[in-house]
């Protein structure tokens, strides 16, 4: 399971939800960030392709 | 004082075996011919010596090795020194696995090994899958409680090529050095970027659907030989390992000792634990303000980060730094925070 993440916009100084780059890895709280050659990100990619949607950020 | 001035040395068959104290330079014996990191087993930043249970898939032991286990807990551990025996001469580390139970009913793809996997940007010289492939040679220390066939693989990324080898353990408890030799793969597709150039897998456990013939390339997934020692099927058993050098060319060299920071920043570029902690200023109610881990080394690619300790939010990840963000207090990085950018 994952959940997305929020991004810090510091030029509006405000959060933007939902549009961090990197996902949470909610069974160890792992930071995954998008990038296709990190073996973490690959396996997000798989469990989204198999159907999965990730948790909106808190 | 004389001076040597010549074209060329040979031995006294015009070939390239000539020794200078002992050692014989070609062209592969230069400063980092290992393609092995953490051969000797020096290097344990996630788990400072400890024993972990391999109850996963991907247990990471000493760093760069990864001991596999696709079944589940209670089958066998994995620790550096373990047992605290002595290491061979010229070594003071070594990694040891230990079964945990009497194993034998394999399933077909019930998998148990100990693997490196060694990024394609540092395999690229060998050539593999061209008519030029170079022949390697792999070399290692090896102790056992059990005598017999053991096996191990080289293969591609995904393992779409594979070469399964043997070694015979004669003597128990006993090191005992191990030298191999492999033609390199003129086929199939091996990757010279940041992702898996060449796999090493020392098998602890294979399936019957995981076997493969030793001393031939095939394109064939598979993580053991047929015949070889199964290490989990004896409870209690002991497989011990150091001094792993794979190197291009038909004979073995010396193992490669280095400065025990460069071995450090070579495993970095895969794994890296924080041992301080990073402090960001506050700024109070102007915003939010960062604190930022600069990584000692370049990672292979943008790291996963696990954050300990630490107060704030995840932002720009990258290879060579992570910060977290807060507002209204100070961010900060926690000691223990790891960046992973593992193969």
């Amino acid at each position: 399971m994952y959940k997305q993440t929020n991004k810090f916009d510091p030029d509006a100084n405000s959060i933007v939800a939902n549009a961090g780059s990197y996902v949470i890895r909610i069974e160890d709280n792992a930071c995954i960030p998008f990038d296709e050659a990190n073996t973490d990100y690959q396996e997000y990619l798989e469990w989204i392709a198999a159907g999965n949607t990730p948790d909106l950020a808190d | 004082m004389s001076t040597i001035a010549v074209n060329a040395i040979t031995d006294a068959s015009a070939g390239n075996t000539t020794s200078i104290n002992g050692v014989t330079p070609n062209a592969n014996n230069v400063v980092g011919k290992n393609k092995i990191i953490n051969g000797n087993m020096a290097i344990d930043q996630r788990n400072a010596g400890a024993s972990i249970d391999t109850g996963q898939y991907f247990n990471y032991t000493v760093d760069r090795w990864v001991a596999f286990n696709n079944v589940g807990t209670g089958k066998y551990t994995i620790q550096q020194n373990a047992g605290s025996v002595a290491p061979p001469e010229n070594f003071a580390s070594y990694v040891g696995a230990t079964s945990s139970s009497a194993y034998t009913s394999l399933g077909s793809t019930d998998s148990f090994n100990l693997y490196q996997r060694i990024e394609g940007l540092n395999t690229s010289d060998l050539g593999f899958g061209k008519s030029t492939a170079k022949s390697i040679t792999l070399s290692f220390y090896v102790r056992s409680s059990l005598t017999g066939t053991f096996g191990g693989v080289i293969a591609s990324n995904n393992r779409t090529r594979t070469y399964p080898f043997t070694y015979a353990i004669s003597s128990a408890n006993t090191w005992e050095k191990k030298t191999i030799t492999i033609a390199g793969d003129t086929s199939g597709t091996w990757l010279t970027t940041n992702g898996i150039g060449v796999e090493l897998l020392f098998q602890l456990g294979a399936g019957s659907g995981l076997l493969g013939t030793a001393g031939q390339w095939a394109s064939a997934n598979v993580t053991g030989v047929t015949g070889a020692t199964n290490l989990v099927s004896t409870n209690g058993a002991t497989w011990y390992l150091t001094g792993v050098q794979l190197e291009a060319g038909s004979s073995a060299t010396e193992f490669e000792h280095r400065l025990y920071t460069t071995e450090l920043q070579l495993c970095q570029r895969y794994f890296e634990k924080l041992s301080g902690i990073v402090y960001g200023s506050y700024i109070g109610s102007f915003g939010a303000s960062y604190a930022t881990w600069f990584f000692s080394t370049e990672k292979r690619t943008t790291a996963t980060m696990n954050f300990a300790g630490s107060t704030g939010t995840a932002q720009n990840i990258s290879t060579q730094s992570a910060d977290v963000y807060a507002s209204s207090t100070y961010p900060r990085i926690g000691a223990g925070t790891t960046a992973s950018a593992e193969l």
